[in-house]
Order: C-alpha cells, then sequence, then structure tokens
C-alpha cells in the first residue's frame, strides 16, 4: 500500500538524516524499529508531509504524497513523538476543533465522532476536564483520538508509548491494534523492541539513516532459533567471555552477569543453556554485526 | 571560603548571559542603538544649533532622550519580561529546583544576568557616541575627547532608570507568570508615565516628585537639568552638568525601589506550577484493567512473542463522517479556529489587565474640567482616546499578534494542526481576525467608557457620530494595517523577540521621523499629524484609507505566500 523509494534528507547542520531509505509498507501495523537517533522522526515527518526530503519519493497505493500535500492530509493520521494541546481547552473542545480542520463540518456527524472516540480511548469522564491537568497517559491517548479522526488510511505513531507507565502502555497497545484493518497502514516507529514484537505484522530495523532489515516479527525472531544460549558468569570471565564468543548482549543481576550468546550449531559453554530467541535478540545481533 | 565564581548565583547569572547571546534580538537592538548614536551625532541639534556634539550638556541631552524618547522602556520589557516565565514554559524548572540552588540566587542570578545583558545593549549608543569624538563631520564643533561625561550620564540617566522599570517587568511578569502581562505594561507605559507627570506628579508636594519619578523625565528630574533655548552656544558648550540633592535622591530611590521590588518577588515567588489543578483521585490514570490483548510482560529475554493472539483483537468503529472541502469548508474552518483563539485569548488574566488599562487610559482622555473645544466635547474627547488608544493599540498588536502567532509553536500543537487538511488561510487568516477583532474590541470599549465618562462630567450632549467618524476613519484602517503588518513580519522573521524588536524599533524610528517633518502619507499609513476632525469625511483622507486597507491586504497576501509549514 505504501511505497518509499530512496527517501534522503540531510540537515542544515550536515546531519544526514536519511540515506536512501526504501520500505514497501502493507496493511497493517509495521513497525520501525531503531535507536535513538537513527531518523525514525525524520522518517515519519517527511511522511506526514511536514519536512520535505532532498529526495526520494512516498506513493500510498500509486498516489504521489509529497507532490499532494492536502489529498495526504485527508487520509492521514499523525501523533508526533512529542506534542502539545492547549492547557485551557477541554479534551471535547480540542477534538472538536481538530476534526473541524479535518474537515468534518456536519455537526451531528462531529459530535458523534467525538463521543465514541472520547468512549474509545476511555475519557469520557474526562471530555470536560481542561488539558492542563491531563496526566501523560491522558495526554497519549487523546493523541490516538485526535489521530483516527476522519477514517484515515494512513496512521503515522511516532514513539507513542515512551514514558507511559506499562498499564498506559498496554492500554495504548490496545486502541493501536485496534485501528488496523485491511485498508489501513499503520506505522509505529520506536526504540521499544517489545511495542513491535507484542503489535506489529511486519518490521524494518533502521540505523543511522538506513534500513539494515526488513520482514516480520515471526522471520525475524525464526532466524535465531536453536542459536541464543544464555547462562551466569562471574565479571573476571566476562572480558574473555566477549573476546571467544559472539555475545549480544550483558546484563548485570544478583552480581552476576547474566549473557545472551549467538552461536550457529553448537554449544558454546558449559556454563550457558539454549534460550528461546526474542526479537531484542534479533535486534542485538544485528546492531552488533553492523558495528563490526 | 567559597569562590564566588562557583556559587549557584554564579552559575545562573552567567547562565543567563550566555542564553541571551544566543538570541538575536540583543544584536539588533545594538545595531539599532548605533544607527541612533550615528544619526544624533551627525544630524541632531548640534549640527543645526552650533552646540558641540561632546558637550557635557549635549551627551547629558542625548542621553534624555535616548532612554526616554526611543521606545527604551518597550524594550527593557522584550528582554526583561519573560526570562522566569521561560523555564516554565520549557519545563526547565523542576531541572533547576532539583538542584541546590537557592530562590534568592536563582531570581537574583536570573534578573542581574539578563540586567546585565541590558546594560550591554544600551551602552552601545554611549560607546558609539564615545568613539565618533574622532569622526567629526565637517561645520560639526567638537571638544577635545572626554570619557567622564559619556559613563557618568549613562549611569544616572540610563541604567538607573531602566532599572527600576526591570524590577517593575521581572515582577510582573514572575509574579504573574504571563507574558502578556508584562507586554500590557509596557504597552501603555507611555500614557501612564505621561499622566503621571502631568496630572499627579505636578500636583503633589516636592518629596513625591522625587521619589515617584522613575524615569527621572518631570519637572527637576535629573533628565532635564538644562533649557538650551534661549541661551548661546557658547555657554552651551561651557556649561557643566551637575546633579541637585533632589536629583540624587530621585536616583537613590529608584535603587532603594527596585531592591524593595525584588524583596517582593523573593518573598511571593513560588516553585510550583500555577495552572494546573490537581486532579481528582478518581480521574488518575486509573485507565481499566487489559481485556483486548493477550500480554506478557516485556523483561528481557523472557517473553514470547503474542503473535498468535493478535487477530483476535476488535477493531474500532467509528462512526461514518463526511469531509468536506472547498470555501465554505475554508470558511467554516476560519471561523472555528478563530473562536478557538478567542476561548484561548479568554482564559487569560492578561485580557483582564488589557481592558481595565483601555478603560483607565479612556477615563483620562476626556478633560478634567470644562475647556474651550475646537468643534465639540465629543470631538475633544474622540479624539484624546483615538490618539491615546493607538499608541496602546500599536504596542498591543505587536505583543499580542507575536504570542499568538508563537504560541502553537511553543506549545508543541504545530505537528498536530499542520498535519490536517486546513488551507494555510485557515492558520493565518484566523489569528488575523482575532487579533484584529479583538484591537477593535478594545477600541469599542475605549470609545464606549470616553462616552460614559463624557455623560458622568456632565459635558453634554454626546455626539456619538463623531466617535464613529474618528474610530471609522482614524482607528479602524490603523488597527487592520498593523496587524495585517505584524503577521507578515511573525511569518517572515519566525522569532517572536525579533519580531519585537524589529517593530518597536521600526515605530520609535518612524515617529521620530515624523516628529521632524517627515509625514507623507505614504509611509505614514497611522496617519500621525496628518488628521483632524474636520478633514476625516473628505475624498482625500478616504483615499489614504484605501491605500491603508490596501497595504494591509498586500501584507497578508505577503504572509501567505511566505508561510511555510516547516517543521
Amino acid at each position: 500500500m505504501l511505497v518509499i523509494k530512496d527517501l534522503t534528507k540531510t540537515y542544515c547542520s550536515g546531519v544526514q538524516a536519511l540515506r536512501g531509505v526504501s520500505l514497501d509498507l502493507p496493511a497493517g501495523v509495521f513497525g520501525l524499529l531503531g535507536p535513538n537517533g537513527s531518523g525514525k522522526t525524520t522518517l515519519m515527518k517527511i511522511v506526514a508531509t511536514l519536512l520535505e526530503p532532498d529526495a526520494g519519493t512516498v506513493e500510498m497505493n500509486g498516489a504521489d504524497l509529497m507532490t499532494r500535500k492536502d489529498h495526504t492530509r485527508r487520509m492521514l493520521g499523525y501523533l508526533p513523538q512529542d506534542f502539545g494541546l492547549y492547557p485551557t481547552l477541554t479534551a471535547w473542545q480540542m477534538l472538536d476543533y481538530l476534526a473541524k480542520l479535518k474537515g468534518v463540518t456536519n455537526r451531528k456527524e462531529r459530535h458523534t465522532l467525538i463521543d465514541v472516540l472520547l468512549d474509545r480511548v476511555n475519557l469520557s469522564a474526562e471530555r470536560t476536564q481542561r488539558l492542563g491537568g491531563f496526566s501523560g497517559g491522558m495526554r497519549q491517548r487523546l493523541g490516538i483520538a485526535q489521530a483516527l479522526i476522519g477514517e484515515p488510511q494512513l496512521i503515522i505513531v511516532d514513539e507513542p508509548t515512551a514514558g507511559l507507565d506499562p498499564e498506559e502502555r498496554l492500554r495504548f497497545h490496545n486502541l493501536l491494534s485496534e485501528s488496523a484493518s485491511e485498508n489501513t497502514v499503520v506505522i509505529l516507529s520506536t526504540h521499544i523492541v517489545s511495542d513491535v514484537a507484542n503489535l506489529c505484522s511486519h518490521m524494518a530495523i533502521i540505523r543511522k539513516g538506513k534500513i539494515i532489515s526488513t520482514g516480520t516479527p515471526r522471520q525475524a525472531v525464526d532466524q535465531l532459533k536453536g542459536s541464543v544460549w544464555e547462562g551466569a558468569v562471574s565479571h573476571e570471565q566476562l572480558a574473555a567471555f566477549k573476546s571467544e564468543f559472539n555475545v549480544i548482549s550483558v546484563r548485570t543481576f544478583d552480581g552476576q552477569a547474566r549473557v545472551r550468546v549467538i552461536s550457529k550449531g553448537y554449544r558454546p559453554s558449559e556454563e550457558l543453556t539454549e534460550a528461546t530467541p526474542v526479537l531484542e535478540d534479533y535486534y542485538f545481533d544485528l546492531v552488533n554485526r553492523q558495528d563490526q | 571560603m567559597k569562590n564566588p565564581f562557583h556559587t549557584p548565583f554564579a552559575a545562573v547569572f552567567s547562565n543567563e548571559i550566555l542564553l541571551n547571546a544566543k538570541r538575536v534580538a540583543p544584536y539588533v537592538l545594538m545595531v539599532l542603538f548605533v544607527g541612533n548614536a550615528v544619526l544624533w551625532w551627525g544630524w541632531g541639534p548640534a549640527v543645526a544649533n552650533g552646540w558641540a556634539t561632546n558637550s557635557d550638556f549635549y551627551i547629558q541631552r542625548n542621553h534624555g532622550g535616548f532612554s526616554f524618547v526611543l521606545g527604551l522602556p518597550i524594550f527593557t520589557a522584550i528582554l526583561m519580561g519573560d526570562i522566569v516565565v521561560r523555564d516554565f514554559r520549557l519545563g526547565v524548572d523542576p531541572l533547576i529546583f532539583s538542584k541546590p540552588v537557592s530562590r534568592a540566587s536563582y531570581l537574583l542570578g536570573k534578573f542581574l544576568g539578563s540586567f546585565f545583558v541590558l546594560v550591554c545593549c544600551y551602552s552601545v549608543f554611549t560607546i558609539t557616541l564615545f568613539l565618533l569624538q574622532w569622526v567629526p563631520f565637517s561645520g560639526m564643533v567638537v571638544l577635545p575627547v572626554r570619557v567622564v561625561p559619556y559613563f557618568k550620564h549613562f549611569f544616572i540617566i540610563v541604567v538607573i532608570s531602566h532599572l527600576i522599570l526591570a524590577a517593575i517587568y521581572f515582577a510582573a511578569g514572575t509574579l504573574t507568570r504571563n507574558a502578556k502581562v508584562v507586554y500590557e505594561l509596557a504597552a501603555c507605559y507611555y500614557p501612564v508615565y505621561i499622566t503621571l507627570l502631568l496630572l499627579v506628579l505636578m500636583k503633589l508636594p516636592r518629596i513625591f516628585r522625587i521619589l515617584f519619578d522613575p524615569m527621572g523625565a518631570g519637572k527637576g528630574g535629573p533628565v532635564i537639568t538644562t533649557n538650551p533655548w534661549g541661551q548661546s552656544a557658547d555657554v552651551l558648550n561651557k556649561f557643566v552638568v551637575s546633579y541637585s540633592l533632589d536629583q540624587q535622591v530621585n536616583r537613590a530611590s529608584q535603587i532603594v525601589l527596585s531592591s524593595l521590588l525584588l524583596l517582593l518577588v523573593y518573598s511571593r515567588f513560588r516553585i510550583d506550577p500555577m495552572e494546573q489543578k490537581s486532579e481528582p483521585f478518581t480521574k488518575l490514570t486509573l485507565s481499566d484493567a487489559p481485556e483486548k490483548i493477550a500480554y506478557t510482560a516485556p523483561s528481557y529475554g523472557s517473553f514470547d512473542l503474542p503473535i498468535e493472539a493478535a487477530p483476535s483483537r476488535e477493531r474500532i468503529t467509528l462512526p461514518k463522517v463526511t469531509s468536506t472541502k472547498g470555501p465554505a469548508t475554508t470558511r467554516f474552518q476560519i471561523i472555528s479556529a478563530m473562536g478557538v483563539e478567542f476561548r484561548l485569548l479568554r482564559a487569560e488574566r492578561g485580557l483582564i489587565v488589557l481592558v481595565s488599562l483601555v478603560m483607565v487610559l479612556s477615563f483620562l482622555s476626556v478633560p478634567f474640567s470644562p475647556i474651550a473645544t475646537v468643534v465639540s466635547y465629543s470631538v475633544t474627547s474622540a479624539t484624546n482616546t483615538a490618539n491615546m488608544l493607538l499608541l496602546l493599540l500599536s504596542c498591543v498588536i505587536v505583543f499580542y499578534t507575536g504570542e499568538i502567532m508563537h504560541r502553537d509553536r511553543e506549545l508543541k500543537i504545530e505537528p498536530v494542526v499542520w498535519s490536517t487538511p486546513a488551507p494555510n488561510s485557515v492558520l493565518l487568516l484566523s489569528k488575523w481576525l482575532a487579533m484584529t477583532l479583538l484591537s477593535l474590541a478594545l477600541a469599542w470599549v475605549g470609545g464606549l467608557t470616553t462616552i460614559v465618562t463624557q455623560v458622568i462630567r456632565g459635558y453634554t450632549p454626546v455626539d456619538v457620530s463623531a466617535y464613529l467618524i474618528i474610530n471609522g476613519v482614524v482607528v479602524v484602517p490603523a488597527v487592520v494595517f498593523l496587524t495585517s503588518f505584524v503577521v507578515v513580519l511573525d511569518v517572515l522573521l519566525r522569532n517572536k523577540y525579533l519580531v519585537y524588536v524589529v517593530a518597536v524599533g521600526a515605530g520609535a524610528g518612524l515617529i521620530y521621523l515624523y516628529n521632524m517633518g517627515y509625514k507623507h502619507w505614504s509611509y505614514n499609513p497611522l496617519l500621525y499629524q496628518l488628521w483632524n476632525y474636520h478633514n476625516l469625511t473628505n475624498t482625500t483622507m478616504l483615499a489614504y484609507r484605501l491605500y491603508c486597507f490596501a497595504l494591509a491586504a498586500a501584507c497578508l497576501a505577503l504572509a501567505h505566500l511566505l508561510f511555510e509549514r516547516r517543521s
């Protein structure tokens, strides 16, 4: 549905944010995973028509989104990474304003839509409360509600769960997965691997402005079946362990270092036992290989 | 003993200087002041009257004019008004107040850091005049090089006058945490100070005149020590300015008053958020338990992918809505966006202060005692009100439009609003219309207050048509033009402080030009000194007003052309 071709973007400061990014996004929730500063937000802003790329195209069902900005904005629902709300307006007033800007001029339809949206994001009770008093989670839920106005075919959510508590995060996951359909592309940009693992049917990993991997989370994890080993080693052994094996992560726990190692086909050490691979293993392995 | 350069106060002070050094506004101010100094050196009254350009008298005269006339009280508000508000707006406050920095160190460091920058900006005027002693123009009288008078008069006239103003603006901004209140104070500075000098201080005993004249421009103040007219150039060139005891007490009292104001800020300042109301317990993120999907807590290395569970998720079914576009939708969106602008304005206490100020100044515009009038009391009162309102509204429009135009960026709402299909005209015209209507409403309040005052004082009959004609021909086109001009400046410069400096600087420069006699209608859209009640209805005047509207339309068109949704 959404095709991104050879996008490049260099900022005035000389920072090369995107270096020929190409992606083919089917309907459903698509996860864009990458560390901070990898170019995710730049890519999201370009797709959301808020930033001009230096080169490249973005097409949705054959229509160029870069040249037809008005058309793009009509089918777009965008939740920026860091967004604000008018602190003196109420939740209802804010949604009403944004619905009007989206062209929902019929009063009855608009009011029904806002009521349903507030209900779905569980803010009906706070509809008349000023936004200045909203918690982080409530603001994010209102953010997703505004992104759903006007039946968007393309929903972009940029780092939506950063800073949310586990309960709010789960609520947000539910909302996002409920928003996806066969006619909608949802792009979830995040640096939290479990967000992608929990939500996305397809994913890409971006690093230093380049796409380094695409596929499904299932395919990614399947590649590591039988290759991930986990165990505890002393801190004294750690350096030798790192030089000998492909250590993808180290976690200090109870005074010992718990390491996860990639080793295809054989058990690397007596201290390690086979572990079930998870998406984080794939991510760390990929990043380690890139660094080498 | 603790190194004074390593104290929290020193850290706040130097950081304030660093922050200001990275802003454009102080540099633009410096450029303006250099230009001003060169202008007064080469083309000021000294050259015309044969006065020495570096005589003690002329140095003092220049500094008095510089401190009072050229919009400096407004520039002081721009640099001093929101220094603490900014920390709260940017969310830096928890980072600062979680450190072992006392309220006194923080407030004093902020105030003195910004005031130091302000003094540096203003000193550019003095330094330029000082250096110009080595660049005499032909026909100019220049005495041997002098040093002390420049810095003495700068300190006594400029630094102390603006210390008390800075303390007032700082106190207002910090205690209300609302920059608009400061800008309103700055906007009404001239009418209030002139009224204070002419109507209040003149009638009070000498001691009050000494203590409560912040600028020292009143009778017996340090700004006016010599009347040059009727004295020979030779006498003036040899004249040595000395400050009397009264004048010294006036300056000392301003320093004491500034300290008292800072003490007040210290005692009233709170670090807790002002606007945010605490939420009732029942609403505090008590969201429902998970129902829709199977979820495993994402602890590292121990969770399974819940991919199988995903298809069972229920999809949101939202009611169908019709999205429309076209001129009718755009019109609808402009009105809606304007409604939001008014709702946001209404929620601010700045507006209450503004309306009160307009009412007080309009009340003062009506003569206090029956005087001989040219046409009628209504014409005199309406003319006074219009002149006063134009001055006030010019400043209000500059500051309020700046705040409105840049608010969405500061509140980080721009990406949300800009990603909607609303045309650029909606985003621009809604703000322009809100500002224009607000200014016209203020003019209406001013006019109404004047009429009521006129009736109360018994200056009847009230000639409503005089009010309508003066406001319709003078105030309305001026407001429309000014708002459009400031909108295009905001779009073009993209920095509200820069806009404030450029707009106030341009305004002060133009008023200076008009007072020098250059007041042609082509660059005088507010018709400053070009109108009287008799010529308001003739065709030439109507042509001028059409020209003013055309300029406004051109400004709006340019703003629309230059406006970009640039993230």
